[in-house]
């Protein structure tokens, strides 16, 4: 009984505050919208029997993907950019189509839905589902920590920071340093002479 | 009990207006964000399933999103980053060198 | 959840506000303990014309709080202004839910006592996730008051405290390798009882004690400083060089929000260390019969440990400077987390030939 009541309102809360995210102009209230429906999804992970995972989702997402996100957007300052009004052609388009889409899904999920659940107790505490990534599913784990590192090499580069100076290399250093302060004639006549 | 498909439903709906905000935003964060929206989706649709079954691979899939999809954040804002520093608009129809 | 009656939740609501009044309880007493023990370190009196010893000052500085003038400045965003605090409060609040502080005991009725407000498998993790909550406060505090500096302060914190995480959590992973659970219950069973030495002494058999954990404490110990931007750490207040940092624009209670949850993150953060390190409510040399005399031992064998952390809390900030935000990044990544990774290898290595 104060399960459906715990499954509605945390519902809720998440489908408001991802409608939030889609509707509203400030990129900032966005982001910290979409904090408050991860943890509503924390809360649905809760109500199907997965608490390690309900915590990974806060601890993960919550807690680092979006502090990376509110990082960029602030010190951008991404919220004084206005963004242009999308045209009315493409949001009649992208509403209506996206709608179709999801409630034919929503008609085809309530249609086919299944109530019965196996006998027994679903244990997926951190045990159960650590044995089984260190047994069937090694392979896949040792491949996400290399995709990890790709990840970080190519944010490291992409960024421009690799830790090269670029007083060292060329003037024209391929790689545009994004603090650089513009060149002065003193100083490019000083690096000349060097 | 709470039936499996109501779930999926919610995550239906969550996937839908990840959807129409790719659709219709043109910041490019926020078209990020509406991305990530519906990653979520998905791994709710793969934990209820999980539950349904009663089969954990369903769980270590979702582990294995979550960490991907960490790694795509943090190389997509990157990406964006440089973007911004060249084009100096956060609108992503503005990146149209590529386009004929 | 089978057969929960009303007796149930009347000890779960005595345990929370047991909890929550010591918690509240904990910021008027740290206040007093760190100026008169700066005092004592600076060789100078401290406040004590308040009552003796000067035990009232808290009073006064509540006092203060309430009455003086609340401002929000003009530019900034009243909605995350305001509740950024909020943010501030709630890691330090919720994450003492799943600490032991007390041995459970059998009540007269047959019932067990288990002195923990929130009992659950993934114990932890829950203070993972919840100090993960903690970075936003400080990060929309310093962008929400519109000011440089604030934003600075801000932004400085928030990636100190979220590289420091990742060495805390590392670090305290090589415990829960050797108790076998991520829950803190089984941590502090693990710790009770004692190991003997060339069969003459008899050590409790605390984690601090074996050697395969001393990196791991010493990791732990300086990633809690840097959690709670405590001295040598504290550079998100940085009271020489950001003026106030991230809450220069925040006054009276807002403030003063701010001000508890630095207090009620160390004594998170000291109950923490306890429970991982220093055996919990485990009293050395002393097998506590389950009944309430035990508990009551045991309570206060746990609040004595958290006040000597406290203590040394304290005492460090007074004593040791603070250098450079360069310098503090790279040893939480380029020291730290390799330290912690290897502390995990050594435990791996001891669990494998059975020592531990």
């Amino acid at each position: 009984m104060i399960s459906f009541i715990i499954f509605f309102f945390f519902a809720a809360v998440a489908v408001i505050f991802a409608a939030m995210v889609v509707l509203h102009r400030n990129p900032v209230v966005g982001a910290l919208s979409l904090v408050a429906s991860f943890f509503a999804l924390a809360v649905m992970y809760v109500l199907l029997e997965a608490p390690f995972l309900a915590a990974l989702q806060v601890i993960v997402y919550a807690g680092a993907i979006m502090v990376l996100f509110l990082f960029v957007i602030m010190l951008l300052n991404l919220q004084h950019q206005a963004e242009p009004h999308t045209r009315p052609v493409q949001q009649f388009l992208g509403y209506t189509s996206s709608a179709a889409f999801g409630l034919a899904l929503i008609y085809y999920l309530a249609k086919f839905g299944v109530t019965k659940l196996p006998e027994g107790v679903f244990v997926a505490d951190a045990r159960t589902v650590g044995i089984r990534m260190f047994e069937a599913y090694i392979f896949p784990f040792e491949m996400v920590s290399i995709l990890l590192l790709a990840a970080i090499v190519g944010a490291l580069i992409l960024s421009g920071r690799t830790g090269i100076s670029s007083t060292q290399g060329s003037p024209s250093a391929s790689v545009p340093s994004t603090k650089m302060p513009p060149a002065t004639p003193a100083s490019t006549h000083s690096e000349e002479v060097r | 009990m709470i039936p499996t498909h109501w779930f999926l439903i919610l995550s239906a709906i969550l996937f839908t207006i990840g959807v129409c905000g790719v659709l219709t935003r043109r910041n490019g964060i926020t078209i990020f964000m509406c991305i990530e929206l519906m990653v979520n989706a998905v791994n709710l649709t793969f934990v209820a399933y999980a539950r349904q079954f009663h089969q954990i691979h369903g769980l270590i899939f979702v582990f294995f999103i979550m960490a991907i999809a960490a790694a795509e954040a943090a190389v997509g804002l990157a990406i964006f980053i440089s973007l911004f520093h060249h084009r100096h608009t956060i609108d992503v129809d503005e990146a149209n060198l590529m386009r004929w | 959840m089978h057969g929960i009656d009303w007796v149930d939740v009347g000890l779960s609501g005595l345990k929370i506000a047991v909890v929550l009044g010591a918690m509240l309880n904990v910021t008027p007493i740290m206040v007093w303990v760190e100026r008169r023990g700066s005092a004592l370190i600076q060789d100078r009196p401290g406040p004590n014309r308040v009552g003796p010893f000067g035990l009232f000052q808290s009073f006064a500085d509540a006092l203060k709080f309430i009455l003086k003038e609340d401002m929000l400045p003009a530019k900034a965003n009243k909605v995350l202004y305001t509740i950024a605090p909020m943010f501030g409060l709630i890691p330090a609040l919720t994450t003492i839910a799943v600490v032991p502080w007390g041995r459970p005991f059998l009540l007269p009725g047959g019932r067990l006592f288990e002195p923990i407000i929130a009992n659950v498998n993934i114990g932890i993790l829950l203070i993972f996730a919840l100090a993960s909550m903690g970075v936003y406060g400080i990060v929309m505090a310093g962008w929400a008051s519109a000011n440089k500096y604030s934003l600075l302060g801000g932004i400085r914190a928030s990636a100190q405290m979220i590289s420091y995480e990742l060495s805390l959590t590392l670090a305290a992973v090589s415990v829960l390798m050797s108790a076998g659970s991520l829950s803190l219950v089984d941590v502090v069973w693990r710790q009770t009882g004692s190991f003997v030495l060339f069969n003459a002494i008899k050590l409790p058999a605390w984690n601090i004690f074996s050697p395969a954990m001393w990196i791991a404490f010493v990791v732990f110990f300086v990633s809690a400083f840097a959690e709670t931007n405590r001295l040598p750490f504290d550079f998100a207040e940085a009271d020489a060089e950001l003026v106030a940092g991230y809450h220069t624009e925040y006054s009276s209670m807002k403030f003063a929000l701010f001000f508890m949850s630095e207090y009620m993150a160390m004594a998170t953060m000291s109950a923490l260390i306890t429970t991982l390190f220093l055996g919990g409510w485990d009293i050395p040399w002393y097998n506590e019969p389950p009944n309430a005399l035990g508990f009551a031992l045991s309570v206060l064998a746990f609040v004595a440990k958290v006040s000597v952390l406290l203590f040394v809390f304290v005492w460090v900030r007074w004593t040791v400077p603070r250098l450079k935000y360069d310098l503090l990044m790279k040893l939480g990544w380029k020291v730290f987390l390799p330290l912690a990774v290897i502390n995990i290898v050594i435990v791996a290595l001891f669990i494998a030939k059975r020592w531990i």
